[in-house]
């Protein structure tokens, strides 16, 4: 697969105010029942831009990206997918338009092969008949092309280890999410070695001009990967900052509430 | 590319092939261990019994196994899906009946009364599958329920009375042979391998595992779930409505108790099988040599001169007996623990 400059706007090639932002969420809300879960929420991601959410819990970050993949419906607020507007009623809606997110607790049958997880849910078929050779070339060549090592694409996934597991359901998100990808908290669960390992699968995802939304806890990998980070308290948007222009103590303020 | 692509076409294909077969010997190794179990089985028994090892016999269990294993078939589709489908017994009694009731009473050509025995079967099946899917009563409750109400109409229908006496082409059903094969052999090995071409061959299939193993993830890439579990749901049923008929055909009468038994007998083969009860695994394969097991067994008893009130009990014992062994291959069982340490817990 070739690697696309990130800093190619689009098919404009190159006019870079053409080119509509890949998502923009516009004066989201939502409540449940008392809880004001989300307030007027404003935020957008662009093209091949990789934006961080921070905040503490209960801030929202969950409801935002929810939202977003249409796996919850906002009371208020509207959604754009590429300049134009869309209405997600179910995850399946978003996935069509390329959107997909890779959730907390990984999201793969584990009684099935890594190449079976890679392509769930968009089996190729070949007259009718489940084209595994397909799906297993397939599935190899994007593992490495995404430099995600996987002993044998035909084990199942129970076999592997925890990041290698994350690194396939992000594989399988990638694959089917074109536009942008939401990562929910992807190295939460993983030590060390292994969290390390993921946050060089995502970096190398930003070489690939999708755009990716991560929400996590640890400011360390949220600096490493991202190149904006939006900050939510109380179910609003309280900060977005370029990387270069904010250091790890303006964020935390941000997300306590002290600045 | 790097290194790992960079092998040349023809050996890329020759270790490709290999592995392919030591994937299938790796993947079906419960397959082989009950195939070894059966044969060992045949050896002793042919040696314990004269009779055991004559066409005659084997024909026996053959066509012993064809009519709870159709029924099982279906067991297997439902359980991969990680649903359960607890009224087969008695879909299959109200279609036996039905057929008797249609085709002898009625007198409705056999055409319309298999067709309308089938569409018993679909209209059992959506039933089940809605009360399972749409209301979320687990479909152990739902087929409970249904495995009552089913079995009653089979009495209530018939005032509890046998009908017999079906018209000769609908005999061929449970009688009829291709050279020396009986028909409901061939109708039974002919579904267990269309079915398992379906699960391991098709998009249906790979949506069917996939829920069964992880129903969340399945739901999350889009997979229809519903969808593919309704159709579990039909199949089985429309599997028991077939059985049913081939059983009536083979007896001549229909009954609302004929096959009350089966119940028993389709979970044990699909338990020996190695159909996961958890959802997500199995085959209909290990179904065929399960159901072959247990008649071989219920078999070789009466061969052997035991009352055969002890069958019951066998297959019993045989289905806690497959479960603890899956276990504990699986790891997740040691035999230690088949010891309760008494005032440990």
């Amino acid at each position: 697969m070739a690697a696309v400059p990130q800093s190619v706007g689009g098919p404009n090639g190159g006019v870079d105010q053409a080119v509509p932002p890949v998502m923009v969420a516009r004066d989201v809300s939502k409540s449940f029942g008392q809880v004001r879960a989300l307030v007027d929420a404003t935020f957008q991601v662009d093209e091949g831009e990789t934006v961080a959410i921070v905040g503490d819990n209960g801030a929202g970050k969950s409801t935002l990206v929810k939202i977003l993949t249409g796996a919850i419906l906002p009371d208020r607020g509207s959604l754009e997918l590429d300049g134009r507007e869309v209405a997600f009623r179910t995850t399946r809606d978003s996935l069509q338009l390329g959107v997909t997110a890779v959730y907390q607790n990984l999201a793969l049958a584990d009684n099935m092969t890594v190449a079976e997880n890679v392509f769930l849910g968009r089996v190729p078929t070949r007259w009718l008949r489940v084209d595994r050779r397909r799906m297993e070339r397939e599935s190899a060549e994007l593992l490495h092309s995404l430099a995600i090592n996987v002993p044998d694409v035909r084990a199942t996934t129970a076999s592997l280890s925890g990041g290698q597991r994350q690194a396939v359901a992000i594989a399988r998100s990638f694959r089917s999410g074109r536009r942008l990808m939401i990562l929910d908290e992807p190295t939460a669960a993983l030590g060390v070695q292994e969290g390390q390992k993921v946050l060089d699968i995502i970096e190398g995802l930003k070489g690939q001009r999708v755009s990716i939304i991560v929400v996590s806890h640890n400011l360390d990998h949220v600096f490493r990967v991202a190149d904006r980070i939006v900050v939510m308290r109380g179910g609003r948007i309280v900060g977005s900052r370029a990387k270069e222009e904010t250091t790890t103590d303006d964020i935390v303020h941000l997300i306590v509430g002290t600045r | 590319m790097s290194p790992v692509f960079d092998t040349s076409q023809a050996s890329q294909a020759n270790n490709e092939r290999s592995s392919r077969v030591r994937y299938g010997l790796r993947r079906y190794r419960q397959l082989w261990a009950l195939l070894v179990a059966v044969l060992l089985l045949w050896t002793f028994l042919s040696f314990a019994s004269p009779y055991f090892m004559t066409v005659q016999n084997l024909t026996n269990i053959a066509l012993q196994s064809s009519v709870v294993g159709i029924m099982a078939v279906g067991f297997t589709i439902l359980l991969i899906g990680g649903e359960i489908d607890l009224a087969i017994g008695s879909t299959q009694a109200l279609a036996g009946t039905m057929a008797a009731l249609l085709i002898i009473e009625r007198g409705l050509p056999i055409w319309a009364g298999v067709l309308i025995v089938l569409g018993m079967g679909l209209i059992v099946g959506n039933v089940n599958g809605y009360f399972s899917l749409f209301t979320r009563v687990p479909s152990f409750i739902v087929t409970l329920a249904m495995l009552g109400v089913l079995q009653g109409l089979a009495f209530v229908m018939t005032s509890g009375q046998t009908i017999g006496g079906f018209p000769e082409a609908f005999k061929v059903l449970g009688h009829g042979r291709v050279g020396v094969i009986p028909l409901p052999v061939i109708i039974f090995f002919s579904v267990t391998v269309v079915v398992q071409l379906i699960l391991s061959h098709t998009r249906y299939g790979v949506e069917l595992y996939a829920t069964g193993g992880n129903r969340e993830a399945a739901v999350l890439v889009g997979i229809s779930v519903r969808r593919v579990l309704m159709l579990a749901f039909i199949a089985s049923s429309m599997l028991c409505a077939l059985a049913g008929l081939v059983l009536s055909a083979r007896l001549n009468a229909g009954h609302g108790s004929f096959g009350s038994e089966s119940l028993l007998d389709a979970v044990a083969a699909v338990i020996i099988g190695g159909t996961s009860l958890n959802g997500g695994a199995g085959n209909t394969f290990g179904t065929l040599l399960g159901i072959i097991l247990i008649s071989t067994i219920k078999n070789g008893l009466i061969l052997l001169g035991v009352d055969p009130f002890w069958q019951q009990v066998a297959v019993g014992a045989l289905i806690l007996a497959a479960v603890l062994v899956d276990k504990t291959i699986k790891g997740e069982l040691a035999i230690g623990d088949l010891l309760p340490r008494l005032g440990r817990r």
